[in-house]
């Protein structure tokens, strides 16, 4: 291979991939969209939690009948609450409009349930009288039990725990942010450079220039040259994402915007609790580059067989399909990791990248296993990219037409260099 | 004696049940100008594919400069393929340079050489505009730029001139010209037999996938009829046994001679039966007389085109 070329290569391909307006475009609207909607959670977040004070601060004015015994008065008149007679008067004055709320508490709450009959404030506001209900039973049993270190552990406790293995502390959920990080990795580039990678290995019968470049630079110096420049855009593109990452992180409270996990997995990182299990990060971030190599492979190959970018489009969309299926049958890998299902996911060369790195990552494969299927993974990488390669040479001086079986046989016999020896 | 710029022995191109050349050889000598010629589906285009590893052949070996090619190795080759394109998208300056790198040259020379190339041509103000902007022309001068870049030593060019107007046809051949003195050797596929006549050393004719013709164009003329008369006259043409005429008009004629006839017993035998000669011109079989007579009728529509 001429290093020479491949340099050339990957510089042209990163230089006019960036000069693009429309890659800019592409790329800062994804931020620009994030920043966006991370500004209107902020805003409206504010707002509902002001809303919420206001709700806490307004009185609640409602009756309520209690056949159970179990309403403390205190507690119902400090919650706005007045005792009524007549359950079907109370009701039927909330009917009329004359009263906002009624609750009926029959004499077995937990088995007959409580009846509330309430104005309509809309379908989130009007939960609000479920609320006042609940408030109104749990707080009389707390006032009549009178202990309130006994009552507190309804409200809620933490529990830490210390996991041991083989006589050392074991790492927990904490090791397996970084391992898991190589998951998430491999999803961003093939969502992010699957379309572009289809593009670069139709680009040339697309554009009828396949005889000039192949006569000028070894198919594959172009190919792996392609795969790399993209994947430098990729990593452009990466980092351009990041700057909404980083303000989240620098911004005290926009990491409890995006979710409970990662503001957890945030807080672990915080705490130190992100233990480093240095061998399986290892496996992780090999799995992620051999299934990268995998999935680069297969797509030249596809981008060779087909005459264009708009006919790989589905075999590019089965390829996906394949590769992320596991997601959805991974509580069950998880569970029987032995089972013949878990093991088919595991060492299919399709499958077994997202579902070897997921194992990876919380520790259900043995390393000598997830090695084995990195041998899998590699050595079909391997093939893969060495037929893409002669599908390439094959394929694109083909144009308009699609590669017959008989013509991709013929290919994956003939060599790789030197063809006219 | 040196090695053959290109050496073809004993090739042979299959596709499935097709055999599209059979036992093919030929070699191309450094600094000659060679025609490779035949009519459309008689193995030429699959030939040059083959020789420049784009098609792997099922037998022979095919050798550019005493090797397989290899675009690593063999840096210094021009190849001006029948099938056109570039990178649509981009600017022509950029495109330019691209290529002008992966054949070895530095950027800022690559750059420099690409916008000498076309201020000659005529597209300096063109450098900077997209290619799918630029004419159909436009588009093939900056294709032929790319295949001279760097001076190569070997130009293989396929149908050069086709879709060129008379003055960017001329242009074209005037800069191909300027390569072959400077000493490059030149592979040239072409349905334009004036062209074949001008600049070609020694041409192999192809049909269905075998050698038809092989030599120098002298040496293919004499092997398809020798000489012919061409005359401009008044009255009627005698029959004789020792020409046959192969063009007659009003008052124009071509004759093709038997063999070891002389012109000047022809012109002797024309007057004096009378025939006014108003010019008189002996010269060997054209070669598009010879191209008509390997491939027939079938082929006349592609000369005339």
């Amino acid at each position: 291979m001429n290093a020479h070329n491949i340099g050339t290569v990957i510089a042209f391909e990163v230089r006019r991939t960036l000069a693009k307006p429309s890659f800019w475009i592409a790329t800062l609207s994804v931020p620009l969209l994030m920043a966006l909607l991370f500004g209107l959670s902020f805003f409206s977040g504010a707002s509902a939690a002001q809303s919420s004070l206001e709700s806490d601060a307004e009185p609640v004015t409602f009756t309520y009948t209690d056949a159970s015994g179990i309403v403390d008065p205190s507690v119902a008149a400090g919650l706005g609450g007045t005792a009524a007679a007549d359950p079907e008067a109370a009701a039927a004055a909330v009917r009329e409009g004359r009263s906002a709320l009624h609750i009926d508490i029959p004499a077995d709450p937990v088995a007959e349930g409580v009846h509330v009959v309430g104005e309509d404030l809309g379908l989130m506001e009007s939960g609000r009288w479920t609320s006042v209900a609940r408030a109104l039973l749990t707080q009389s049993a707390v006032a009549r039990i009178d202990e309130p270190r006994l009552t507190s552990v309804l409200d809620g406790f933490t529990v830490t725990s210390e996991l041991w293995a083989g006589g050392a502390p074991a790492p927990g959920w904490g090791a397996a942010i970084a391992p898991a990080l190589f998951l998430v990795l491999l999803f961003m580039a093939v969502v992010m450079l699957g379309q572009q990678m289809l593009n670069i290995t139709v680009e040339e019968k697309e554009n009828r220039v396949t005889e000039m470049i192949l006569t000028t630079v070894h198919p594959s110096t172009l190919i792996i040259g392609k795969v790399i420049g993209v994947v430098l855009v990729g990593i452009v593109q990466g980092l351009v994402l990041l700057v909404p990452l980083l303000a989240m992180a620098l911004v005290p409270g926009l990491t409890s915007l995006v979710g409970a996990p990662a503001a957890e997995m945030a807080d672990a990182a915080a705490a130190g609790q992100a233990a480093v299990d240095l061998p399986r990060v290892l496996m992780g971030a090999a799995l992620f580059l051999a299934s990268f190599v995998l999935f680069a492979g297969i797509l030249v190959a596809i981008g060779a067989v087909m005459p264009s970018a708009k006919d790989a489009g589905s075999a590019f969309g089965s390829v996906i399909i394949a590769m992320f299926l596991p997601l959805y049958a991974l509580p069950l890998v998880l569970q029987t990791p032995e089972s013949v299902f878990s093991r088919v996911l595991t060492y299919f060369p399709l499958t077994a990248p997202v579902t070897t790195l997921t194992r990876n990552a919380v520790g259900s494969i043995e390393l000598w296993q997830a090695g084995l299927v990195l041998a899998v993974i590699v050595l079909c990488a391997v093939l893969a990219l060495s037929l893409g390669v002669r599908l390439f040479r094959e394929g694109s001086i083909a144009y308009d037409q699609r590669l017959s079986w008989k013509d991709i046989v013929r290919a994956t016999r003939s060599k790789a260099t030197n063809p006219a020896a | 004696m040196s090695t053959p710029a290109i050496e073809v022995t004993d090739f042979t191109m299959r596709f499935g049940a097709r055999t599209a050349v059979d036992h093919l050889s030929f070699d191309v000598r450094p600094g000659e100008t060679f025609g490779l010629l035949g009519a459309n589906g008689s193995g030429k285009t699959t030939t040059i594919r083959a020789l420049l590893g784009i098609y792997t052949p099922t037998a022979g070996t095919l050798h550019v400069e005493g090797r397989p090619f290899d675009p690593a190795h063999n840096s210094s080759l021009g190849y001006l393929p029948e099938e056109r394109g570039l990178y649509k998208k981009e600017k022509v300056i950029d495109v330019m340079t691209y290529f002008g790198q992966l054949k070895g040259m530095p950027r800022a020379e690559a750059a420099l050489w690409s916008t000498y190339y076309l201020e000659r041509v005529g597209l300096a103000s063109h450098a900077t505009t997209r290619l799918d902007k630029l004419s159909g022309g436009q588009q093939q001068k900056v294709q032929l730029g790319v295949t001279i870049m760097d001076n190569p030593t070997i130009l293989v060019l396929d149908e050069p001139t086709k879709g060129f107007d008379p003055v960017n046809r001329r242009l074209l051949l005037d800069i191909v010209e300027d390569q072959r003195r400077g000493g490059a050797t030149v592979v040239i596929i072409t349905h334009q037999m004036d062209e074949v006549e001008r600049l070609c050393d020694r041409v192999l004719l192809l049909k269905d996938g075998r050698a038809e013709a092989y030599g120098t164009v002298p040496e293919v003329q004499d092997a398809y009829g020798g000489r012919t008369v061409r005359l401009h006259h008044g009255g009627p043409l005698p029959t004789s046994t020792r020409w046959r005429p192969i063009t007659t008009e009003r008052s124009y004629a071509e004759l093709e001679l038997d063999a070891g006839v002389e012109p000047r017993d022809v012109l002797r035998e024309l007057v004096d039966a009378g025939v006014d000669v108003r010019s008189f011109d002996a010269s060997r079989l054209s070669m598009e007389q010879v191209f008509l007579k390997v491939y027939g009728h079938a082929a006349q529509e592609e000369v005339s085109a």
